[in-house]
């Protein structure tokens, strides 16, 4: 088992339609394993993984991985609530998952509100483009496409290999960064009845209250 | 104004003494040249260098809003005519108070300084425009003091320096003098500090003397406005006084501090030496006189011992931490499915309540329907059928497990997975039958806490998933769900029992010395199946209303 001492814990939620590899991509990162086969999920599963941020802050991010099929849709609305991050996910070989994400998006906004999440979107399979086809005729979605969408709404982009590992590490780390950031800035905080970030078992209690209060004099000295 | 600040203000002064007489030389030539008229102009030129001096005395200029020459007179004059009433007694009634201040010490100036400073600020609005319009007509009361601002401004900073060196002075001798008190000046030798606070003293005088000859003459100046030669000459005196007087006082205050420390050495020395000549007592306390090899390696041999001790007790920790049931509970990720199964049945339950409210009257109906799903998920007594239906012969305990829990839940229609539970279970049975002498009675422990926790965490994702998988049904039958439920309770708690009793029995077979540490091992692990039981309860309840809005 991992070494349990982390600072912060950090919910985030995978979306996306069924099938796109959201199960893979979790199972990658956690295990660093990959799987040919794999059952669909039911409802949701749970992964977790400790990964430090630049400062070197250790992070605990719980992992969400819903179902995408349409069955459970009315189960998996009740999972985003206390998430903090979201991860929007689509596979590059299949045009309609990443037209979905919109309404993915949509979806998560409204029942995280009040709170307001980090979304990264994440195109999975990049291994299944321009591997064995020379042409990359499998690529339904293009990366400066995808890139565009996510300079509309102002997420970050990232294309992804659960097969050969290939920015895995990065989709995840990108999220918790933006989120540890959010909490350096004051833009996110630890909250009563809020799961969302949580302070980790062995941090002393007074250590946010300090954060907070550095932050308080500094700005009112500049 | 913090009092650092004007620490940082007073040493700043000292080092830039002399530069500052040259600035000061230039703009104020500059000044005595030109025409009043000619005055803005003036005031525009020496602008940057004012900002400079103002910036590095830590004062906040506004720098928003104002323009230029706002900026330039508030700045600096602010400091200025409470300096300059302070000498030449002139009566302004907001900085009367401060100026009473400003004679006792160099340091209050400073304070008030920042509080007049705003008041001026708010001021200049009304100063600013007619200023600018009529620079040379009779001028009003105000006006004149405006006007002589610019003119005066030199002077102002130096009557604060000398000021602010006489604090340093006065301290100085303040503190020196404090330390010989305390001293009780044992010594024999001259009294340097007293020498140094007699020369200071003199110097003082002549040197506010100065000042004030200054003042009267700035304030003559300011009066009748008048020739450039007039003003030169008491500036340029001032400066030298004053760099002079810092420069002696530089001196006494380096020559003041060494002998200073020199008595404190001595003073020190004797303190330490009172009734312990040759401070064998002291020496021997401190463990320096006994420095043979035998007592270092006593030292290293304690230091090791010590060192061991601490790594027992982080160890100690760790292994706490290790045992510590509801951390398990949470790596095994049972607290995350118990919360994402609350959060269904809160979602379920608000369902139900708003169909009670919104159809009002099939609302006994539903009532009555709700109550018995919830009597049919009563848990039945203890003792009532048990061991019925005992399981086949020959079966393993992972088998007979898996038979029961298919048995409870063979009419709730869904295909649950029961493996990761038996499997985990085949595990724990397997490593309970292996002898192996060298497993402590702690190990045995520890691997109960774990398996338990591991179990319940299993039996709770069992019941969340079975709780989504329900919701997702398309054929409800809720009888039949709410009674497999509870057979399914029923077997799990049973299965939670039954996995303690066996480590308690491993525990108590355990032959040992510590008896009762082994007990406390078994109090232990009954406390944590107690746990256990609580949570798979827990569970049970949120699912209900899963259950129940299927037959609503």
């Amino acid at each position: 088992m991992v070494d349990p001492i982390f600072d912060y814990q950090f919910r985030l939620i995978l979306i996306g339609d069924s099938t796109v590899g959201k199960s893979s991509l979790l199972k990658y990162f956690t295990e660093g394993k990959f799987a040919e086969l794999s059952d669909p999920t039911v409802g949701v599963d749970f992964f977790a993984r400790i990964i430090e941020v630049q400062d070197g802050t250790r992070i605990k991010l719980q992992l969400w991985d819903t179902a995408g099929q349409e069955r459970f849709r009315s189960i998996t609305k009740s999972y985003y609530r206390n998430s903090v991050g979201a991860l929007l996910v689509y596979d590059v070989c299949n045009r309609s998952s990443f037209e979905h994400i919109p309404l993915w998006m949509m979806e998560a906004k409204r029942h995280i509100e009040p709170h307001r999440p980090v979304f990264a979107l994440v195109g999975c399979k990049v291994d299944l483009v321009g591997n064995d086809n020379k042409n990359g005729a499998w690529r339904e979605v293009s990366c400066e496409e995808a890139r565009m969408f996510a300079e509309e709404n102002g997420l970050h982009h990232v294309e992804t290999s659960a097969k050969t590992g290939s920015n895995v590490e990065q989709a995840f780390i990108l999220v918790a960064q933006e989120v540890y950031n959010r909490i350096q800035t004051g833009e996110y905080k630890v909250e009563d009845g809020w799961d969302g970030i949580k302070t980790g078992f062995n941090r002393p209690n007074g250590m946010d209250f300090n954060l907070l209060e550095a932050e308080t004099v500094q700005s009112t000295c500049c | 104004m913090p009092s650092s600040d004007s620490e940082d203000f007073e040493s700043a002064d000292e080092g830039r003494s002399s530069p500052n007489k040259r600035e000061r030389k230039k703009r104020l030539s500059s000044s005595n040249y030109s025409d009043n008229l000619e005055s803005e102009q003036d005031n525009k030129k020496l602008e940057p260098v004012i900002n400079k001096e103002a910036s590095s005395i830590k004062e906040n200029l506004p720098k928003d809003g104002w323009d230029d020459f706002d900026i330039e007179e508030e700045s600096l004059p602010n400091n200025e005519p409470q300096k300059e009433e302070t000498k030449a007694s002139i009566v302004k009634p907001e900085s009367s108070a401060a100026k009473k201040e400003s004679q006792t010490s160099g340091w209050d100036d400073f304070d008030d300084w920042g509080n007049d400073n705003d008041n001026d600020i708010k001021e200049q609005p009304q100063k600013t425009k007619p200023q600018a319009q009529n620079i040379q007509e009779a001028p009003s009361s105000q006006q004149t003091s405006t006007k002589s601002d610019g003119w005066g401004w030199g002077w102002g900073v130096d009557s604060l320096l000398s000021t602010a060196t006489a604090g340093i002075s006065n301290l100085t001798t303040q503190v020196s003098q404090g330390i010989s008190t305390v001293l009780e000046t044992g010594i024999g030798a001259p009294d340097p500090e007293e020498l140094a606070r007699i020369s200071a003293k003199n110097d003082t005088k002549p040197n506010s003397a100065e000042e004030k000859m200054i003042s009267a003459e700035t304030n003559h100046e300011q009066s009748n406005q008048s020739s450039a030669t007039e003003g030169a000459f008491p500036f340029g005196s001032l400066l030298s006084g004053v760099t002079k007087f810092v420069e002696t006082t530089g001196t006494k205050v380096i020559a003041g501090g060494l002998d200073t420390l020199e008595t404190i050495g001595k003073k020190t020395m004797e303190v330490l030496q009172d009734g312990d000549p040759g401070l064998a007592k002291k020496r021997a306390m401190l463990g320096l006189d006994s420095g043979d090899k035998p007592v270092l390696s006593q030292v290293l041999r304690e230091a090791r011992a010590k060192a061991d001790e601490e790594d027992q007790l982080r160890e100690a920790k760790r292994e706490a931490k290790a045992v510590h049931y509801e951390t398990l509970f949470d790596d095994y990720e049972g607290l995350v499915h118990l919360e994402a199964l609350e959060m269904l049945s809160k979602q379920v339950t608000i369902r139900i309540e708003e169909r009670l409210r919104t159809d009002p009257d099939k609302r006994q109906d539903i009532k009555e329907t709700l109550q018995q799903v919830a009597e049919l998920c009563e848990m039945p007594d203890e003792e009532d059928e048990e061991e019925e239906e005992e399981v086949s012969e020959g079966a393993s305990k992972g088998d007979a497990l898996h038979e029961r829990l298919q048995r409870a839940t063979r009419d709730i229609g869904l295909k649950l997975q029961f493996q990761p539970l038996i499997k985990q279970y085949t595990e724990i049975l397997t490593w309970l039958e292996t002898d192996d002498p060298s497993i402590t009675e702690k190990a045995v422990y520890k691997k109960a806490v774990s398996s338990l926790a591991q179990t319940t965490a299993l039996c709770v994702e069992l019941y969340h998933k079975t709780g989504e998988m329900l919701l997702v049904k398309s054929r409800r039958s809720t009888a039949d769900e709410a009674d497999a439920l509870t057979q399914l309770t029923v077997v799990l708690t049973k299965h939670i029992s039954d996995l303690a009793t066996q480590f308690t029995e491993k525990l108590t077979s355990h032959a040992t010395e510590d008896k009762d540490q082994v007990n406390n091992y078994i109090t232990n692990v009954f406390l944590e199946a107690g746990n256990s039981s609580k949570y798979i309860e827990n569970a049970f309840q949120l699912a209900i209303p899963i259950v129940q809005i299927g037959a609503v």
